[in-house]
């Protein structure tokens, strides 16, 4: 009998153990590892709004910059509110380390709604890239889960972090040390 | 202060000790054998009722009259909402659906006190009642709080998730599945209590058998009003997606069904004691896993509403209730294990045998792909996912073995049959079988489930008719009565035996429908211009116009599409969006065309703007889907009839009278 | 009754040839259509909580479905396409677990299950038919000292 209470015990310990497992991790759907974690990300050429046609021409062909400098891919969509409120610390890191790191926006899950684009660009005063996913194909591409994600791209071509939810200036200016290997 | 928030918290606290007084007072006395402490204990059950149902009648008031100030109401409800969805707030959130548990759970005991034969575990099964019952007031009363009040007081709430009150069949699902679930607290009460008082036999269960078969009536009428609502809400036209929530309602299901099988083995052979307790133990402890599996947030579903702080309770209840039911079948193992024999595998005992082995491998593959992701997790910190299509492969080959078995077991006798009529069953069956079966792949079905599926309708209806004639065909010979005579009396005198006949046939026709629906469907995303047409499964839909409704507490806005086959306008559908006021969310609402051949479902896939020339819908035409809501139907009528008490019944509850006087003299 | 009986019959009859309808008249485009909803259903729409993308109605779902598209326009395989939302969103994505690593546990555990309930049933069912089959006469004296102790307490479940 003894034995039998033992296995008992032992059975119910360890689906409590399990699903307390479960309780203490929060919810199932969040900080997914990116497929592409240091692997090479793909290049992609998109149309940028036009206050970037000055300085880039008429689309970004990350192409030419992927594989030479670190990069910021910042994806982001107009209906989305964590959006809002990373916009002015991104913009507060490009302004501070736009010369080390580029800095690209993307606009995505977001079909047809370049007007709404244009004013959130607009509100937060962007100057760093911004291009149009139109169709969510780099979405896809990148594996998103959600918006905001931001990938931190080492200057080699690889992922170095993906970050899933709003990021804070604190984050970024960490990711881009890492990224470059400067110190403060 | 609100008043109705203090009247509703004061009865809650009342019912909160009557339970307790049910549990304490009930096993104290069962322990002594005081009758008088006994007796008080199960006056508990209908003072608890009462409580419970004045707590109920105190939060749908405030729900009725907007009273903001009790925080369910401020958190769940809305002035605008129609009258009939401010009645079912109350199970529209965790808080409120606990108060609907606790309030059934209390009707439940409080009949079983008043009903249940006078027999030795009566006493414990009451008390294990009252404990499941302090769990279920407990919550509300102490965690959940439902009556807190709030301040200052809000003139308007968001009111209840879009996605419930879309739909009147919010209504019934969820109350279905309580009574369902509740109802088999009913057995597992009196199978502890058999444990408790180291009386394992067949008691325990002739004392239940009602209450099981309604705990099995209604989980099996919630899970397909379950389904029915996600084919009408969810908008892909499906109804059964292999999600969490709806794996863990299906299965206390599977054990259930097991177990009212293997009841009746042990009520004809005496055999399979221990395997009853520990499937009934089973079945209460995965409703209590369930519970807590999606009102914690552990797993992820579409059906989630809300998560609240009740997890870790849960999952403390569930951890006590498995561990000690568990515990108390291993303490007295040695007096519930079978001693009994077996004449022949080929016999009723038989092939029940086997079918248990196919509900409980499948309630195991079920479980483990539900969990699998949270193990996987826990062992390696990686993210997967377990869907639809390892479930639909883990299950479908059980499926076929079960209906393969539903078909020979009935015609099985008990002990063992003899050789010369299995033969001849088995030959028509047969014969039955490969008709349906040549006949669908003549009809140009190739796949090879849905083939297997028709066969085995074939398999089993050769099998109901054989059932039919071999009670009807000699009761022909010896009178001059007709058939319709012969059969009325026979359903009348068999009720449990002809009830479960309606029942397999009710699952016949849901198996066709299921096949037809998820095998045949076909899917389409279309686009047309308001004004202009395009062309579906020999259909022409045409886009008519859009339109935008607003009533006070939802606005819609969605396409008028006329269906035309033939030219003539068969039908008018209105796919639209629900947007309900004080909810972000928007509510994809499709309109069907109901057919018993095959639905044509269409929903649209984008939203349909003031300014927007055309509809994005999404076709969808589904062959026979109607037959698994008619098949539940079917189902849940047999069920039913084989509950109005009978000859039978009455002849069971005369010997179980009887025997008891002979033991208690 | 029983003409009700026939009647059902005649319906579940019935819905064969309704059934095998249903696939006789499907034309390029229907084809098409279904099978990107049937790659779609093997495929966890990103954004959402448990929904396939064949079955969501959420932005990237119709996305990831006209991409579906695009790809069997190319001439791509069920696989190839699988394939590439795998690279792209990992294992995750995927609805139906790869049958290699830790997921294997997933697919053999139910076969384990089935092969095991089996078994027990076998071996249960072959010591309960010897039993049957034994004779009555030899009884041990632990079992008539039981008997005799159940009489003394009287009858007992």
């Amino acid at each position: 009998m003894i034995r039998r209470l033992v296995i008992v015990a032992s059975v119910t310990a360890a689906l409590g153990g399990l699903f307390l497992f479960g309780l203490l991790r929060g919810s199932p759907d969040r900080d997914i590892e990116s497929a592409r974690l240091n692997r090479p990300v793909p290049a992609f050429e998109l149309p940028l709004y036009e206050r970037y046609h000055a300085s880039f021409g008429p689309t970004l062909d990350v192409g030419s910059y992927l594989g030479e400098v670190p990069m910021i891919v910042n994806f982001w969509a107009s209906w989305c509110g964590p959006c809002y409120e990373e916009a002015p610390d991104l913009q507060a890191a490009w302004e501070d380390f736009g010369g080390q790191v580029l800095f690209v926006g993307v606009q995505t899950q977001d079909r047809g709604r370049q007007q709404e684009g244009r004013d959130f660009i607009d509100q937060f005063n962007l100057g760093f890239a911004n291009v149009i996913d139109d169709d969510s194909s780099l979405s896809i591409e990148y594996g998103l889960f959600g918006v905001p994600e931001t990938f931190f791209i080492r200057a080699d071509g690889t992922l170095a972090y993906k970050h899933a939810g709003p990021v804070t200036y604190e984050l970024l200016e960490e990711q881009v040390l890492a990224l470059t290997g400067g110190t403060p | 202060m609100s008043s109705l928030g203090t009247l509703g918290n004061t009865t809650l606290l009342l019912a909160l000790a009557f339970s307790l007084w049910g549990l304490i007072g009930g096993a104290v006395g069962a322990i002594r054998r005081d009758r008088r402490l006994i007796t008080s204990a199960r006056m508990a059950a209908s003072a608890t009722f009462l409580a419970m149902t004045a707590t109920v009648a105190v939060m749908e008031i405030a729900l009725l009259t907007d009273d903001f100030s009790v925080s369910y109401v401020a958190e769940t409800s809305r002035t605008t909402s129609p009258i009939w969805v401010k009645i079912v707030t109350l199970w529209a959130a965790l808080e409120g659906s606990l108060l609907l548990w606790g309030w059934l759970l209390s009707g439940y005991w409080a009949v079983l006190s008043w009903v249940a034969p006078n027999t030795p575990l009566k006493p414990w099964a009451l008390t294990v009642m009252a404990g499941v019952q302090t769990f279920f007031v407990g919550v509300p009363a102490i965690a959940a709080r439902p009556f807190n009040s709030v301040f200052p007081v809000p003139l308007e709430g968001p009111g209840p998730n879009p996605l419930l009150q879309n739909h009147w069949m919010m209504a019934v699902h969820p109350f279905l599945m309580y009574l369902g679930f509740v109802g088999l607290t009913v057995p597992f009460a009196y199978a502890i209590a058999a444990l408790i008082t180291n009386r394992p036999g067949t008691e325990w269960m002739l004392n239940t058998r009602r209450w099981t078969l309604i705990g099995w009536g209604f989980l099996t009428a919630a899970i397909i009003t379950g389904g029915w609502w996600s084919y009408e809400v969810l908008g892909w036209g499906g109804y059964w997606a292999w999600d969490p929530v709806e794996n863990v309602s299906f299965l206390p299901w599977l054990t259930a069904t097991a177990f009212i099988h293997s009841i009746q083995v042990q009520e004809r052979r005496r055999m399979l004691k221990a395997w009853n307790l520990l499937l009934i133990i089973l079945t209460f402890t995965l409703t209590l896993l369930g519970t807590f599996l999606t009102r914690s947030g552990v797993v992820s579903s579409v059906h989630s509403f809300g998560d609240g702080p009740v997890g870790p309770i849960f999952l403390g209840f569930f951890i006590v209730a498995f561990g000690l039911s568990m515990g108390l079948l291993a303490w007295r193992w040695d007096h519930v294990r079978d001693r009994s024999d077996l004449d022949h595998p080929v016999s009723r005992e038989g092939s029940f045998l086997a079918g248990n082995v196919l509900f409980l491998a499948m309630t195991f593959a079920v479980l483990l792909g539900t969990i699998f992701p949270l193990f996987v997790e826990a062992a390696t910190g990686d993210k997967v996912t377990v869907g639809a299509p390892f479930f639909d492969q883990a299950t479908l080959p059980l499926w076929m073995g079960i209906l393969f078995l539903m078909g020979i077991g009935p015609l099985l006798p008990w002990r063992r049959a003899p050789d010369q009529t299995l033969r001849g069953n088995l030959l028509w069956m047969a014969l039955g079988a490969v008709v349906f079966g040549v006949a669908s792949f003549a009809f140009g079905m190739r796949a090879i489930y849905p083939l297997l599926t028709m066969t085995l309708v074939g398999w089993n209806l050769a099998s109901l008719v054989l059932l039919v004639t071999g009670v009807v065909v000699p009761r022909l010979k010896i009178g001059q009565r007709g058939v319709a005579q012969v059969l009325r009396q026979y359903a009348f005198e068999n009720k449990r035996r002809f009830g479960s006949m309606v029942v397999h046939f009710g699952v016949l026709v849901m198996a066709v429908g299921i096949m037809g629906s998820s095998a045949y469907r076909v899917d389409e995303q279309i686009r047309i211009d308001i004004g202009s047409s395009a062309p579906f499964q020999g259909y022409i839909l045409h886009a008519r116009d859009k339109f935008m409704e607003q009533t006070p507490g939802r606005i819609s806005a969605g396409a008028v599409v006329d269906l035309e086959r033939d030219g003539q306008i068969v039908t008018t559908l209105r796919p639209r969006t629900n947007v309900f006021a004080g909810q972000e969310m928007t509510v994809p609402t499709p309109s069907v065309m109901y057919r018993p051949n095959y639905d044509i479902y269409l929903n649209v896939a984008s939203t349909v703007g003031p300014e927007q020339d055309f509809v994005v819908l999404r076709a969808v035409m589904s062959p026979l889907i109607t037959w698994i809501w008619i098949g539940g139907l079917i189902a849940a009528l047999g069920t039913a009839y084989a509950l109005v008490p009978g000859v039978q019944g009455a002849r069971a509850t005369r010997d179980l009278k009887r025997g008891l006087e002979a033991s208690q003299t | 009754m029983k003409r009700a009986v026939f009647g059902w019959l005649a319906i579940v009859l019935l819905a064969v040839p309704a059934a095998a309808w249903a696939q006789g008249d499907s034309g390029g485009v229907v084809e098409l259509e279904s099978r990107v909803f049937e790659l779609g259903r093997q495929l966890r729409c990103p954004t959402c909580t448990s929904e396939s993308v064949g079955d969501s109605s959420s932005a990237i779902s119709i996305e990831m479905r006209n991409e579906i598209r695009d790809q069997i326009a190319l001439g791509k395989s069920d696989d190839e396409i699988l394939a590439f939302f795998q690279e792209r969103y990992g294992d995750w994505v995927l609805l139906e677990p790869p049958r290699e690593g830790i997921h294997l546990f997933v697919w053999i555990l139910p076969v384990v299950g089935v092969v095991a309930g089996a078994a027990g049933l076998a071996l249960l069912m072959t010591r309960w038919l010897a039993k049957a089959r034994a004779p009555l006469d030899d009884v041990n004296d632990e079992d008539l000292a039981r008997v005799q102790a159940a009489m003394k307490s009287g009858p007992d479940a």
